[in-house]
């Protein structure tokens, strides 16, 4: 899903006449999940339509290193039909999307080599996190806000801990001699939007702080919610604007160091209106997978005996965030910290400004309040998150120990969340009374 | 209720430890209490045996960084034996209010006294240091501090205390390992992978006089005895002090927090503070954030989880919970800190700034007038009160 800020490096595409959308670091970070299908048995059929949608079949589904985990889809599928247990619905579930989420990512990257490089940046910028949207979506329309943000939360986290920590780790362990450095202008610029996200959130929270009683202060956080994140989506699009046009410098210098190796990836391999065809298909399998994840997430918590915050936070975003992860970690392995950074940085900026707004503006167009008040823990673990990583990536160099220490920080919220065995509803409720009750007194 | 012992214990062992250690490999703590050792006058053996000296340190460093972990080991069994003669009074609370006032001393007076006077001293020189080994420390520094935050949060969500307390316990053990584990992972990356980072400043020093105090002056095994004999006595001043603290309190009219936070790390961290401000006056940055950095991350990374560690080997239920205030102060203290290290460069303005946050934390804990005890009662209760309502 973190496709795509990255996407927008685009740019510089002139060379070899890429069509389209240049290569942004998150496709590439994916890409090196891709094995190269081997078409020679296909080759071989005689019939040139039949060998075409052979083709095409093998491009699609076996295109990705994960496509074993593609008869989970079927098995789901199979497992809400025949009543089996809902834990296994759900487990089922979340290892179906895994590939789908890739594959999406993929669909559309190729879609944008048939489209100019900015609308190809653009529809890689909002349909790279299709896969959490979807998820959003259709939490929902079953009223389960808290699933929503949770979710939402726990990507950003894991974006911003587990993946770039255990990126610069490896990195940095495999690198010991190497010099590494990256360029931080990137960096920064999507720490700027971190923080101004991390401020959209903290205003809501701290207004049901300031005393006055919950009835009162509902409405009015719902209103300011919406309206930052109004403004939240405006500093989105003036992110795009900066990457695609005016400022894409800053985001092309990793694509010349790479060149060398990805360009054979380049072309694309199937067309547009087989991809369109496919995209549509893969997306409502989505959607179907998303809808059991959710409706039976209550149901795993409970026979697993985890709480529903543990689940939405730290297991959730694995399925979506599993390709990146790999790819940022090899990115690492060859010292090729640019990318890494858009991978992990720019997909946590796309989360936190992109999809978190667009779901509250969804929620209000379809009359549900949801807010951006993240409730007290998690946005204390949100802030520092932000704190931790941009701290860690100030100057431009980067070693195990930064590595090591986000991954510690990611453990311990994890272990935080794990014991937090508390029902959602009921917290909300109770902090809000008990912190009203703390600040007049 | 680790006792303060514990934690007194535990910081000489600590010293101590290193300087028995001193040959092997200096770090900047080390030089820098050294400065306030008195020279025994070795001058003139020195001149003599000079190159003999720097070829056995040279190999020493090599073939002995492990002793430096040695430093860890007398502090263990030192502060459960310290413990031990304490138990019965169970004063977390001085623990962990001494151990939050040494780690803000460290960050706020020591270095913003030793970059004000540097800053002062060296008004027209460029005053410049590595930021590498800085930001590994802040980095540190802010996951302790997470580590610090979450229990804290854990309380106010809301449910019953009772409920709560033992997830709490868990969640501040479970931390307190991986902080530990961090602080492993520093010392392999300070000792082996890269070094660079923080030899960087024993480079430039290495022309003047520090180097004649590199060899050991006693032995072994007599440095052993004196450690003990030192710590004995350490351990005995500080069980007069836990004793005592209390009563002090009354007959002065000063909170106890105030005493445990502000007063008992000045004395602690007198001779740091000392050798940190001489080596700004030196114009020698990086020693003084070895100095006043190093020593922070050390507490907040080992010493703090280790008294947790330690007060559940011995069954007292001691958690990373240190209150409200005192947990926003080291936020701030953290962030304001590691802002300020930011650019490598330094003046005297940033030293007067972290002063002057110093100033106004210790004037917040001298109004802050609750007895310890009561005090940590009584959080508890509206906490109770909070989440009852």
């Amino acid at each position: 899903m973190a496709s795509m800020d990255n996407s927008i490096i685009k740019g510089s595409l002139s060379k070899e006449n890429r069509h389209a959308a240049g290569w942004t670091a998150h496709n590439m970070s994916s890409s090196s999940l891709r094995k190269k299908s081997d078409l020679t048995l296909v080759t071989k059929v005689r019939n040139r339509y039949l060998r075409m949608l052979l083709t095409n079949l093998q491009e699609v589904l076996l295109g990705t290193k994960l496509f074993v985990l593609f008869p989970a889809v079927a098995l789901a599928i199979a497992a809400k039909c025949f009543n089996f247990g809902r834990p296994w619905v759900f487990a089922l579930s979340a290892l179906g999307l895994t590939p789908l989420a890739e594959r999406i990512s993929f669909l559309t990257e190729q879609i944008s080599y048939f489209t100019s490089p900015t609308v190809g940046g653009l529809l890689n910028a909002t349909c790279g996190n299709a896969t959490e949207l979807i998820i959003v979506i259709f939490a929902l329309i079953e009223h389960k806000v808290d699933i929503v943000k949770y979710s939402l939360l726990g990507s950003i986290l894991s974006e911003l801990l587990l993946v770039l920590g255990c990126s610069l780790l490896c990195g940095g362990l495999v690198n010991l001699t190497n010099e590494q450095n990256f360029d931080k202008k990137q960096a920064n610029v999507n720490l700027l939007l971190l923080l101004l996200a991390l401020f959209c959130h903290t205003l809501p929270m701290m207004f049901r702080y300031a005393g006055e009683s919950s009835g009162v202060t509902t409405e009015a956080t719902l209103q300011l919610s919406r309206v930052n994140s109004i403004i939240m989506l405006i500093a989105y699009s003036a992110y795009l604007i900066f990457q695609l046009w005016t400022h894409k410098q800053f985001f092309e210098a990793q694509e010349e160091e790479d060149d060398d190796d990805l360009v054979s990836e380049e072309s694309a391999v199937i067309g547009f209106w087989s991809g369109l065809v496919w995209l549509a298909g893969m997306t409502a399998l989505t959607a179907l997978l998303s809808e059991y994840l959710v409706g039976t997430i209550e149901d795993a918590s409970e026979s697993w005996g985890l709480s529903v915050s543990f689940i939405s936070i730290i297991l959730l975003p694995f399925v979506g965030n599993a390709a990146e992860h790999a790819g940022a970690i090899v990115f690492a392995f060859k010292n090729k910290l640019d990318i890494c950074l858009g991978v992990a940085v720019g997909s946590a900026t796309q989360i936190s400004m992109f999809v978190v707004p667009l779901s509250v503006v969804l929620a209000w167009i379809m009359g549900i309040k949801m807010d951006l008040d993240l409730h007290l823990l998690e946005t204390v673990s949100f802030a520092l998150s932000i704190f931790v990583t941009a701290f860690t990536l100030q100057d431009g160099s980067s070693h195990y120990m930064k590595g090591l220490v986000l991954v510690l920080c990611y453990v311990v919220i994890g272990a935080f969340f794990f014991v937090s065995r508390s029902p959602n509803g009921a917290v909300n409720l109770d902090i809000r009374s008990s912190m009203a009750e703390i600040f007049r007194v | 209720m680790a006792s303060n012992e514990l934690l007194l214990a535990m910081e000489s062992g600590n010293t101590k430890g290193k300087e028995i250690s001193r040959h092997a490999g200096r770090t900047a703590h080390n030089m820098s209490s050294s400065s306030l050792r008195k020279k025994s006058d070795l001058t003139l053996v020195s001149k003599v045996r000079y190159t003999y000296v720097r070829m056995l340190l040279a190999n020493l460093q090599e073939v002995l960084l492990g002793t430096k972990l040695c430093f860890l080991f007398p502090a263990i069994p030192l502060a459960i034996v310290a413990h031990y003669c304490n138990f019965g009074r169970h004063k977390v609370d001085v623990v962990k209010y001494s151990l939050l006032g040494s780690i803000l001393s460290n960050l706020l007076l020591v270095l913003g006294t030793s970059l004000l006077c540097g800053g002062l001293a060296n008004l027209n020189r460029e005053q410049k240091f590595d930021r590498k080994q800085a930001d590994v420390n802040s980095t540190l520094l802010l996951l302790a501090l997470l580590c610090h935050l979450l229990p804290l949060m854990f309380r106010y969500v809301g449910k019953p205390d009772a409920l709560t307390a033992k997830e709490t316990l868990q969640l501040s053990r479970a931390s307190s390992i991986i902080m530990l584990i961090g602080y492993f992972a520093y010392l392999v990356f300070q000792l082996w992978t890269h070094r660079q980072f923080f030899e960087a400043q024993e480079a430039e020093d290495d022309d003047d006089k520090v180097i004649s105090e590199e060899a050991p002056v006693i032995g072994f095994w007599s440095g052993f005895i004196w450690l003990a004999g030192m710590t004995a006595i350490i351990a005995l001043l500080s069980e007069y002090v836990v004793g005592t603290i209390e009563d002090a309190s009354e007959s002065w009219g000063i909170s106890v927090s105030f005493i445990s936070i502000v007063l008992l790390p000045i004395v602690g961290n007198a001779a740091e503070h000392a050798g940190a401000v001489i080596f700004a006056f030196k114009n020698k940055l990086d020693i003084t954030l070895g100095v006043a950095l190093g020593s922070a991350t050390q507490i907040a990374m080992f010493v703090v989880p280790l008294s947790v560690i330690v007060a559940w080997i011995v069954g007292i239920n001691m958690d990373l919970d240190f209150n409200l205030l005192e947990t926003s102060s080291l936020a701030l203290a953290v962030i304001v800190t590691s802002f300020t290290l930011q650019d490598g460069t330094s003046h005297y303005m940033k030293g007067f700034v972290l002063l002057l946050c110093y100033i106004v934390i210790g004037a917040c804990f001298l109004v802050y007038r609750m007895p310890t005890s009561q005090a940590h009662v009584g959080v508890k209760l509206s906490a109770g009160e909070i989440s009852r309502v």
